[in-house]
């Protein structure tokens, strides 16, 4: 029997041959349709339910472009074919269904999905640049010109939507352009106060800025003695943060508050540089001049749409910041300053030697996620007093959602990094004296200390003693202007700063 | 950034690939040779050769289309041009003119009339700033540009969109605004496939290209410094005239004025430092200047530098350029190698030498002038579609000289990314042919401050 569908099989050989073809074909076929059918924009749009993804598609310019071509959802989506495109589109469909079946779409964040940081996950360079071949048509502009140049120079950094995120969605708050009326409320303020506050003793006062309607509350932080920094065996701690040393900070004024958007802008106002300063040669020795040179105007949305008022004012290089300080203490006639890192951690403290100045461990926080709703992992606590990255909803918050720490300040272990005026080094406490009294930290460095975690930091991350720093390479990486701005930072939407007044003779010590 | 830039290097992956199957197809399959050296101890270290891609270097270009030339900037050197394209092959001419001198234009009209019976009609004679955009809405097929390098990007720029094939004066700007612009127009050449030379002529002269090949095939070791110096006698400068406006006159002292030429350690010396980043395969990422200005007639240059280089490895290059008459002089350059040296100059015998200063090798001259086969090699590129485009290796070669220049003006290391992150632009913002105020508050830089 065998050996007669043998000899058959041979006598055929043809037709077997034929026959296996063109089931191969049709498998083929069938498998590119279904490829094909499952990559339509309408099969995307059964999963994707968030409405605004296909209006603002459809307002894009990769919707209506100029030749007529229109640019579909795997387009962008997905990576190329041949270049990962399958396994990316399992795992997307995977993720996709999931996400359909188990989860409400009224859950996400889809604002924060829309972020830089989100869409490199979503977006593929290799796809951009797969139809994009040529960085330079003739058509380009001369702003275009300068930052492709910029581009094919640190190709490997950079990203297409680096600079060009809203091309496949339409927003209509996005800028790419120097942002000349950034901040401008219009008409002159009506209110504005004559005099700043006089202060006599040591205890919290309001600030009241000259000829602006700006005032905010500045709380007197007492002298004393604390051992700054962690013990090695507290939870999340970084080496950087030993070892511990007792340190004395004399008394001090420091903002109940991160700087806010209104009180920088008044800042920003008064003293707003039209032209650019540059460091190359005629203008590279000028140096020292009286009055106070501000801002040149930012490039984009400094506030990134959050809005302004009360928020933390972010994205102010350090250079900015400190700049900032001088023209208010020029204002005020008081002694205002970016913080060290011992009055800053002193304060922050508030006279507690605990991870945070609230009850609870670290793990507490941070074992939210499947596991702590299983084991009745709370965040109620932290809550109350940290916009951190499992309650910010992907951005700063107003200062009145928390509630201050034992000094009455606000906001100290989250929702904005804040300078201080150290040096930044990784064994810094290591080369402090025990009983140091008001160190300022190492004499030189590249970096400056940044404190106190942000929107976007894990509760691990908001610790007293975290420590981190600026990287000013990293946080301007995408300006496209030459030279880059010396103000504003292209790349840090999470960097804010907060101001000390000195406790002295002009602020009633004796 | 190498000197193979982006789509160069494209190109030679392409280049290599059709040579592999090339040699494929003649059942070569079982031979691995890599194509060892032609001289030197191959193997006795880590030597690693570099591809090089030489133009073709025909002794005259090879016969098609006829190709109309529009010259830009009609003085001594745009009439050279002019000749030297001429003089490269045959059905090779000018159509039309354009400088924003009157007197230049009739010059090279006549002069071009005379030695090469070649009539350019007056209505393709143009004058003024804008005199450029006409030349190349000429009907012509390549644009010669030969004025002062500060108007080189716009013009070079205007020529790529215009799709014109170009032939164009080293220094190819005079500040880095201007250097990005001409890197710009030249990845947009590359798209459009035009073809560009760029007046680099040493990169066009057999003397030294066999001696490259020969430093490639590991004659002399790994190179580890170089010296180049263009040190000679005072340039020339032009004393101001009672009927010219002080526009006019700059221009016609352009080689004195730093926004026209980029001080003479771009306008002359950039050949040399060219050579050194040609030779090493990369370019200098910092430079720490001397300068000063001792002897100089007119205008707000320098009259000689020293500057040390450094690339990104830690090589360096010792640049010194000088135009002073009555000093010792030389112009060459000097490549250090692990086994032994080699020098080059564009006039007498190219040398590689051992350390006791025995010839090794020695290279002469070829009898076609450089300034003709530079241009023989741009007409051959276009007739034979031979992919050529110089202008972002001189870009980066000019950027490297003002770098030096930037250096020694402040006395301040300044690095190349430094440099092509400035928004250094030099000179007025528009050009008008009259009095505009700039030489009443030109200076000489001086570096550093008087106080501590």
């Amino acid at each position: 029997m065998r050996k007669k569908i043998g000899n058959f099989l041979r006598k055929r050989l043809l037709l077997v041959l034929i026959i296996g073809f063109a089931i191969g074909l049709l498998f083929t076929i069938y498998t590119n349709k279904a490829l094909e059918y499952t990559s339509t924009n309408e099969s995307c749009a059964m999963c994707h339910v968030h409405p605004h993804v296909f209006d603002s598609w459809k307002l894009s310019d990769h919707y209506d472009t100029e030749s007529g071509v229109r640019i579909g959802c795997v387009e962008c989506h997905l990576p190329p074919k041949g270049e990962g495109y399958l396994p990316e589109k399992i795992e997307a469909a995977a993720r996709d269904i999931y996400g359909l079946v188990f989860k409400d779409s009224a859950d996400y964040n889809w604002e924060q999905k829309s972020t830089l940081e989100y869409a490199k996950k979503h977006v593929f360079k290799a796809s951009c640049v797969g139809c994009h071949e040529n960085l330079f048509p003739l058509t380009l502009t001369k702003e275009g010109q300068d930052a492709h140049l910029y581009y094919t120079q640190n190709e490997e950094e950079l990203r297409c939507i680096n600079c060009h995120l809203h091309v496949g969605h339409y927003d209509p708050n996005a800028l790419h352009a120097v942002n000349v009326e950034f901040g401008s409320t219009g008409g002159a303020p009506e209110d504005v106060f004559t005099e700043p506050a006089e202060v006599i003793t040591h205890e919290d006062y309001t600030e009241t800025v000259p000829n602006t309607t700006i005032s905010f509350n500045m709380k007197a932080i007492p002298g004393g003695t604390f051992a700054i920094g962690s013990p090695e065996d507290e939870q999340f701690r970084d080496p950087d943060e030993g070892p511990q040393k007792q340190v004395q900070v004399s008394p001090f004024f420091m903002a109940e508050i991160e700087v806010t958007w209104d009180e920088f802008l008044a800042f920003y106002s008064a003293t707003a540089a039209e032209g650019r300063s540059t460091d190359t040669e005629g203008s590279r020795t000028e140096d020292g001049v009286d009055a106070i040179s501000g801002p040149t105007p930012p490039y984009g949305q400094p506030d990134q749409n959050w809005g302004l008022g009360d928020r933390p004012a972010i994205t102010m290089s350090y250079h900015a910041a400190e700049t900032y300080c001088k023209w208010l203490s020029q204002v005020t006639g008081k002694t205002y300053r970016l913080p060290t890192e011992a009055e800053w951690e002193f304060a922050a403290r508030g006279g507690t030697q605990t991870p945070y100045f609230f009850e609870g461990r670290p793990k507490d926080f941070t074992e939210k996620g499947f596991l702590g709703s299983l084991f009745g992992g709370t965040s109620d606590v932290i809550d109350n007093y940290v916009v951190y990255q499992a309650n910010s909803e992907a951005k700063t918050q107003e200062p009145d959602v928390v509630e201050p720490n034992p000094y009455g300040l606000k906001n100290m272990l989250g929702n904005a990094l804040e300078y201080c005026s150290d040096w930044y080094a990784e064994d810094a406490y290591e080369q402090l004296s025990d009983g140091a009294t008001n160190p300022k930290g190492p004499a030189t460095g590249e970096e400056h200390v940044v404190r106190g975690g942000s929107f976007k930091s894990p509760a691990g991350e908001v610790r007293s003693a975290e420590r981190d720093y600026t990287r000013t390479e990293e946080w301007l990486k995408t300006d496209p202007q030459m030279p880059k701005s010396m103000w504003w930072l292209s790349d840090a939407n999470n960097i804010s700063f907060r101001v000390v007044c000195e406790f002295d003779e002009k602020t009633g010590k004796k | 950034m190498s000197e193979n830039n982006f789509s160069r290097r494209k190109f030679l992956a392409g280049a290599a690939a059709v040579g592999a199957a090339g040699a494929m197809g003649v059942g070569t399959l079982s031979s691995c040779s890599t194509g060892g050296s032609s001289s030197g101890a191959a193997g006795n270290y880590d030597y690693e050769k570099r591809e090089l891609n030489h133009p073709p270097l025909r002794d005259t270009a090879p016969d098609g289309q006829e190709l109309k030339a529009g010259i830009i900037g009609c003085g001594g050197r745009g009439s050279g041009a002019a000749m030297n394209f001429i003089d490269a092959g045959p059905n090779l001419t000018v159509v039309a003119l354009g400088d924003v001198f009157q007197d230049r234009v009739d010059d090279l009209q006549h002069k071009l009339n005379e030695q090469k019976g070649v009539e350019v009609a007056d209505e393709n004679c143009f004058v003024g700033f804008d005199a450029y955009q006409k030349v190349i809405d000429a009907g012509v097929d390549v644009i010669i540009l030969a004025t002062p390098p500060k108007f080189r990007p716009e013009q070079f720029e205007a020529a790529v969109k215009a799709r014109k094939h170009v032939f164009m004066e080293k220094p190819v700007a005079s500040d880095p605004v201007g250097i990005r612009q001409v890197i710009a127009a030249s990845k947009m050449a590359d798209s459009l496939g035009l073809k560009v030379v760029t007046g680099t002529q040493r990169r066009h002269q057999h003397k030294y290209i066999n001696l490259l090949n020969e430093v490639n095939n590991n004659a002399i070791g790994e190179i580890v410094s170089a010296d180049v110096y263009w040190n000679g006698g005072q340039l020339w400068y032009r004393t101001n005239q009672p009927d010219w406006s002080e526009m006019e006159w700059m221009i016609r002292d352009w080689v004195n004025w730093c926004w026209l030429s980029g001080d003479h350690i771009v306008e002359q010396h950039v050949h040399n430092i060219d050579v050194a980043y040609w030779y090493m395969g990369k370019h200098p990422i910092k430079a720490l200047g001397f300068g000063s200005r001792q002897r100089r007639v007119t205008g707000d240059q320098y009259d000689n530098f020293a500057v040390d280089l450094v690339l990104d490895d830690g090589r360096k290059v010792l640049s010194t350029c000088r135009q002073i008459n009555g000093c010792t002089n030389g112009v060459y350059e000097l490549f250090h190698g692990t086994k032994a040296m080699a020098t080059s100059s564009q006039g007498g015998t190219a040398r590689i030498f051992d350390a006791q200063g025995n010839d090794i090798s020695t290279f002469e001259d070829h009898e076609t002038s450089p300034y003709v086969q530079e241009h023989i090699d741009l007409v051959t590129c276009i007739r034979e579609n031979i992919p050529i485009n110089e202008a972002e290796t001189t870009a980066i070669s000019t950027m490297v000289a003002i770098m030096g220049r930037v250096s020694a003006y402040t006395g301040k290391e300044v690095t190349f990314e430094e440099m092509m992150n400035s928004d250094l632009k030099l000179g007025p913002d528009t050009y008008i042919m009259g009095d505009i105020g700039y030489i009443e508050n030109a200076e000489v830089p001086v570096p550093g401050t008087k106080d501590r």
